[in-house]
């Protein structure tokens, strides 16, 4: 038997399916060794992939593609992966009185944010779980909704997503953008409340996906398909709403147990049959879905990351072309 | 000329015995990151020519964005320290755990062997069956604190602020680590409940 495939991943709920497919066995009788790496922050799993901590990691396109292109320090063969999670995302400002900015107009909104931003003392410090995240990006296109000067207005500041809520507990921070469960978290514990997310600002968009260094494709190729086929029955059972107490279940678990210690409460509420705007869905079979990335590519050019050489590196790496569907 | 060296190491027997090395260079000035200062604080208020940092630190992707950020209000850019021509050394700096920012904008300076003592050192304290917990020590750590949390506030009837700005409080008048305060808090509630 070859080695463990070393996947890293964060402690979130869209990591569901590797957790499920590991303490469920999946991996196993896919023919798999995996070890699940949860690690403390995106830096870390990025420089896992560089160099040679990490096989795969569960990774939101923005990093995975500037990792790609040399961002930890050299270059490296990384494609866009498997497909694994949908959305999920949510914009958190302090407080419990904020209107919801959701169903109204444009004029409402922008109103919605002045009022919260001159009850605050200082101008507003939002964060993003890394710079090169779907979250930064979706927060900029939100502040942009609203009006607001991005360089300006705001401080942008960086944390791993599960320090947000401390953070926000302490007045380190006025709001956030992170991935499930801490937006609904920071709601249910009264800190603040959602006022944006992936459902109305890039809905249905492709958040997380699995990719693998070349480094490990080429010293297991017959693997590559299995892990395909492993991943693939542990999102179909994901998606499944009489398994979502034993989902819920899996990720509260401690770290030491093999769960990632989430909130169960919070997790349970963002399940992907909920009835939810903010639930997360690992579903790739649904018809008009938006699963490609170029609104990101294009946002990423927009913020000056990407070069013309970059794009042409990006083309022969596959990111350009929609991601397959499993 | 000196050159300055912030050491970001929460394990403070690990960053006490690699200042001690760093030390016997006169030509190397060591200053060690206090507990609650964040990363990019520190590098603003010291501005240090290397940063040599735990890469299990949390703060550590915030330092890596600061050219990016106009907020970061570093005047001076850093950057993740890459040797290209020996691919060995960083994937070595990654598995030990260590790694090194330079502060651009200032000569070039030699930093491969300040990394390989840092390397050989954490290395050392992996190889204790100490080190293998302290690796997952930052996440275990937030476990301890978040139930020590959820505890005092259904114990004082209070809100998540409240909690966490106790046992803040309690860490910093005590000069002790917060997770510390939160295990002995756990530990008074258990004997509390066997009683």
């Amino acid at each position: 038997m070859s080695s463990a495939i070393r996947i890293g991943l964060l402690r979130l709920a869209d990591s569901a399916p590797l957790i499920i497919a590991r303490n469920l066995g999946i991996f196993e009788r896919h023919g798999l060794d995996a070890e699940l790496i949860v690690s403390p922050s995106w830096a870390n799993v990025a420089d896992g992939l560089v160099w040679n901590g990490l096989d795969a990691a569960l990774i939101f396109p923005p990093l995975a593609i500037m990792t790609a292109l040399g961002h930890r320090g050299r270059e490296i063969n990384l494609g866009p992966g498997i497909p694994v999670s949908r959305g999920g995302n949510t914009v958190v400002l302090r407080g419990q009185l904020i209107p919801s900015f959701l169903d109204t107009d444009d004029i409402t909104r922008r109103r919605s944010f002045g009022s919260w931003r001159n009850g605050l003392s200082r101008r507003p410090k939002l964060a993003v779980v890394h710079l090169y995240s779907t979250h930064f990006l979706i927060l900029m296109d939100f502040l942009r909704s609203v009006k607001v000067d991005t360089e300006q207005d705001v401080e942008i500041v960086i944390m791993p997503p599960d320090r947000m809520i401390d953070a926000l507990a302490d007045g380190e921070i006025d709001g956030f953008c992170a991935g499930p469960p801490w937006g609904t978290e920071a709601d249910l514990r009264g800190l603040g409340s959602i006022v944006a997310g992936s459902a109305n600002i890039h809905p249905g968009h492709l958040e997380k996906t699995l990719v693998t260094t070349q480094r490990w494709e080429q010293s297991s190729p017959a693997l590559l398909q299995a892990l395909q086929a492993a991943i693939g029955e542990a999102t179909r059972f994901c998606m499944n709403p009489g398994n979502s107490a034993e989902v819920v279940r899996q990720l509260s678990r401690s770290l030491s147990n093999g769960g990632l210690s989430l909130p169960s409460k919070a997790t349970e509420q963002i399940m992907p049959y909920q009835n939810n705007p903010n639930a997360m869905q690992f579903d790739f079979s649904t018809t008009g879905a938006d699963l490609s990335i170029n609104w990101m590519v294009q946002a990423m050019q927009a913020q000056s990351w990407l070069t013309p050489a970059n794009m042409k590196r990006l083309y022969e790496l596959g990111w350009l072309t929609p991601a397959p569907i499993s | 000329m000196t050159m300055k060296i912030l050491l970001a190491d929460e394990n403070s027997q690990r960053a006490g015995a690699l200042s001690e090395i760093l030390k016997a260079d006169p030509s190397l000035e060591v200053i060690r990151l206090e507990g609650y200062e964040s990363l990019i604080a520190a590098v603003k208020t010291h501005v240090p020519d290397i940063v040599l940092v735990d890469i299990c630190r949390a703060d550590r992707d915030g330092l890596d964005s600061v050219r990016a950020l106009s907020s970061s209000g570093l005047e001076r850019p850093i950057a993740l320290f890459v040797d290209e021509d020996d691919e060995t050394l960083m994937e070595d700096a990654f598995a030990a755990g260590v790694c090194s920012y330079n502060v651009m904008d200032t000569p070039p300076r030699n930093v491969k062997p300040l990394l390989r003592s840092a390397i050989a050192l954490y290395r050392r304290f992996q190889e204790t069956t100490a080190e293998l917990k302290a690796a997952r020590q930052v996440l275990s750590d937030r476990e301890t604190v978040d139930t020590a949390k959820k505890i005092f506030m259904r114990n004082e009837r209070c809100g998540e602020a409240e909690a966490y700005r106790w046992f803040r409080r309690r860490a910093m008048q005590q000069a002790r680590k917060m997770v510390d305060v939160a295990a002995d808090y756990l530990r008074v509630q258990t004997k509390d409940d066997a009683s």
